[in-house]
C-alpha cells in the first residue's frame, strides 16, 4: 500500500492539473454541444421540410460515427493554414458529437408535452409565444434534465479519448500515463487517475438521480 | 469546397486496393465487436444475476464491480490492460488461438482489447439485464416461488425468458456503442480500420502515384460506420416499439451512455 500513497504524494500536482483539464474539456465541449444541439433541435421541429431534413441528416451522421474518427477528421482534416490546435479540434469533435444526442433529447422533450395542452393554451387565447413560454418549455425542461445529465456522464468518459488520441492534451488519463512511465508504478498511477474519473462520473450520476426524483412529473 | 471535393483528392479511393484495405480493417472491428458482445452477454448475465440476488454478500460486491467498470472511460481500461497484462498470458493466447481466426486476432495484443471491451461492456450489459429483470411484475417471481420452483428453475423458466426479451432493443443499441468503441483499439497498435486509414494516409504521391489526404480517408471511414450503425439503430428502434406494443411496459434505460439515451428519445 505504501507505494500507492507515495505516488499520490509526489505527483499530486500532475493528477490535479489533469483532473481540471478533463473538467475544462468537458465544460467547453458541453457549451458547444448545447448551442449546436439547440440549433439542430430547432431545425428538427421547424415547420420547413428541408430544415427538418438537414437536422435529421446531422443527427444521424454524428451519432453513428465513432468519436475517434471525428477527432481525426477535425485534427488532420483542416488545411494547415487554418491552424486548428488540439484543443479546438478535440472540443469541437466531442461537442458536435454530443450535440446530435442533445438535439434529439430536446426534440423529444418538446414533443413530450401533449398536443392537447397546446391546443388548450391556444384556445384560451394565449399567443404562440406565451404558450411556448408558459406551457411547453417549463414542462419540457423537466423531461430533458435527466437525459442531459446522462449525456454529461458520457461526455466525461468520452473526453478521455481526446487526450489519448493524437492530440496529446494532458488530461487526467494522459497525466496518469505520464506518471506511470516516470515511476514505473502502473497500477498505482492508474488507480489514482481512475479515482479521478469515478469521482466525476459517480457524482454526476448521483446528481442526475436526485434531480430526476425531484423533477418527476406525475402524469 | 475545392479542398473537400476536388476530384484529385478522391482519386485514391479507386486506385488499387485502397477501398478493399479499409473494408478489411472494418471487418476486424466488426469481428471484435461481435466477439466482445458474445462474451459480454455471458459475463453480463452472471453479473446481473449476482446484482439482483437477495443475499447482500453477493449483491453488494456485484453492484460495486458493475458501477466501477461502467463509470470508467473505456480507453482508460484499454490502456491500463495493454500495460499490465503479463507477457506470458499473451504468449499462451497466441499459442492457443485457432489458426482460422483472422490475422489481427493472432497477435497477443488483441487480448487486452478483448478483455477490456468485455470488462466495460459486460458491466453495461449487466445493468441493461437488471433493468429488464426488474421490470417484471413482482408477482411473477412470487408465483414461481409459490409453485415450489427453486431459484435456478424460476430464473430459467419464468424470469429470464421474459426479462431478457425486454432488453433486446437496448442490447442492439449497445452494439452500436460497442461498434464505435472498437476504433479505440487502434491505440493498442492493432491493425484495424483506423490504423489502415493512417497507413493509407501516410502514402506519398511519390510511391502511390496519387495524393491520399487524411481528411478524405477518414470521411470514408466515417461513412462506413454511419451506414452500419444507422441500420442497427433502425433495428433497435423497431424492436423497442414492437416490444412495447407487446408488453405495454417501458424498461428503464441505463444511465450514462449516449446510445441508451438515443434509444429513449428515438422511440418517443
Amino acid at each position: 500500500m505504501g507505494e500507492f500513497w507515495e505516488v499520490l504524494r509526489q505527483h499530486l500536482p500532475e493528477f490535479l492539473s489533469g483532473f481540471f483539464i478533463t473538467c475544462r474539456l468537458v465544460a467547453i465541449s458541453f457549451v458547444i454541444a448545447v448551442v449546436v444541439g439547440t440549433i439542430i433541435a430547432a431545425f428538427r421541429v421547424a415547420p420547413v421540410k428541408w430544415l427538418q431534413r438537414i437536422g435529421g441528416i446531422y443527427v444521424e451522421t454524428f451519432r453513428n460515427i465513432p468519436l475517434l474518427v471525428l477527432i481525426f477528421i477535425f485534427y488532420f482534416g483542416f488545411p494547415e493554414t487554418l491552424n486548428i490546435g488540439p484543443w479546438l479540434a478535440g472540443t469541437m469533435a466531442l461537442g458536435l458529437y454530443t450535440a446530435a444526442y442533445i438535439a434529439e433529447t430536446l426534440r423529444s422533450g418538446v414533443f413530450a408535452v401533449g398536443k392537447g395542452q397546446i391546443d388548450a393554451a391556444l384556445s384560451l387565447g394565449l399567443t404562440y409565444r406565451e404558450t411556448l413560454q408558459k406551457i411547453i418549455l417549463p414542462q419540457s425542461f423537466r423531461t430533458v434534465i435527466p437525459p442531459l445529465g446522462n449525456l454529461i456522464i458520457a461526455m466525461i468518459k468520452n473526453s478521455a479519448i481526446i487526450g489519448a488520441s493524437a492530440l496529446a492534451i494532458p488530461d487526467l488519463l494522459k497525466s496518469g500515463r505520464i506518471v506511470a512511465a516516470q515511476t514505473a508504478q502502473t497500477l498505482a498511477s492508474f488507480f489514482w487517475a481512475a479515482l479521478g474519473y469515478l469521482i466525476l462520473t459517480i457524482t454526476a450520476t448521483l446528481v442526475v438521480r436526485s434531480l430526476e426524483k425531484r423533477l418527476a412529473i406525475r402524469r | 469546397m475545392d479542398y473537400l471535393f476536388a476530384p484529385d483528392r478522391w482519386e485514391w479511393l479507386f486506385m488499387g486496393n485502397s477501398f478493399r484495405f479499409l473494408i478489411d480493417g472494418l471487418l476486424v472491428n466488426i469481428e471484435l465487436a461481435l466477439i466482445a458482445m458474445a462474451l459480454s452477454l455471458a459475463v453480463g448475465l452472471l453479473l446481473a444475476l449476482a446484482r439482483t440476488a437477495k443475499k447482500p454478500m453477493i449483491k453488494g460486491p456485484a453492484g460495486i464491480w458493475i458501477d466501477v467498470w461502467r463509470n470508467l472511460p473505456l480507453i482508460f481500461i484499454l490502456l491500463y490492460l495493454s500495460l499490465s497484462i503479463p507477457g506470458s498470458w499473451k504468449e499462451s493466447y497466441q499459442d492457443s488461438v485457432p489458426s482460422w481466426f483472422p490475422e489481427a486476432f493472432q497477435n497477443g495484443r488483441i487480448l487486452a482489447a478483448i478483455v477490456g471491451l468485455t470488462l466495460y461492456n459486460s458491466a453495461v450489459i449487466a445493468e441493461i439485464m437488471r433493468a429488464g429483470i426488474q421490470s417484471l411484475e413482482r408477482g411473477q417471481g412470487e408465483a414461481a416461488a409459490a409453485l415450489g420452483l427453486p431459484y435456478w428453475k424460476s430464473m430459467r423458466l419464468i424470469i429470464l425468458p421474459q426479462g431478457l426479451r425486454r432488453m433486446v432493443p437496448a442490447t442492439v443499441s449497445q452494439l452500436i456503442t460497442l461498434n464505435k468503441d472498437t476504433t479505440l483499439i487502434s491505440i493498442l497498435s492493432i491493425q484495424e480500420v483506423m490504423r489502415h486509414g493512417r497507413i493509407l494516409g501516410s502514402c506519398l504521391p511519390f510511391t502511390c502515384g496519387v495524393e491520399v489526404p487524411l481528411l478524405q480517408v477518414f470521411l470514408v471511414v466515417g461513412a462506413m460506420f454511419a451506414l452500419l450503425n444507422y441500420g442497427l439503430s433502425r433495428l433497435s428502434k423497431r424492436l423497442e416499439i414492437k416490444q412495447r406494443e407487446a408488453t405495454g411496459i417501458e424498461v428503464e434505460k441505463v444511465t450514462g451512455l449516449e446510445d441508451q439515451v438515443r434509444l429513449e428519445t428515438d422511440t418517443k
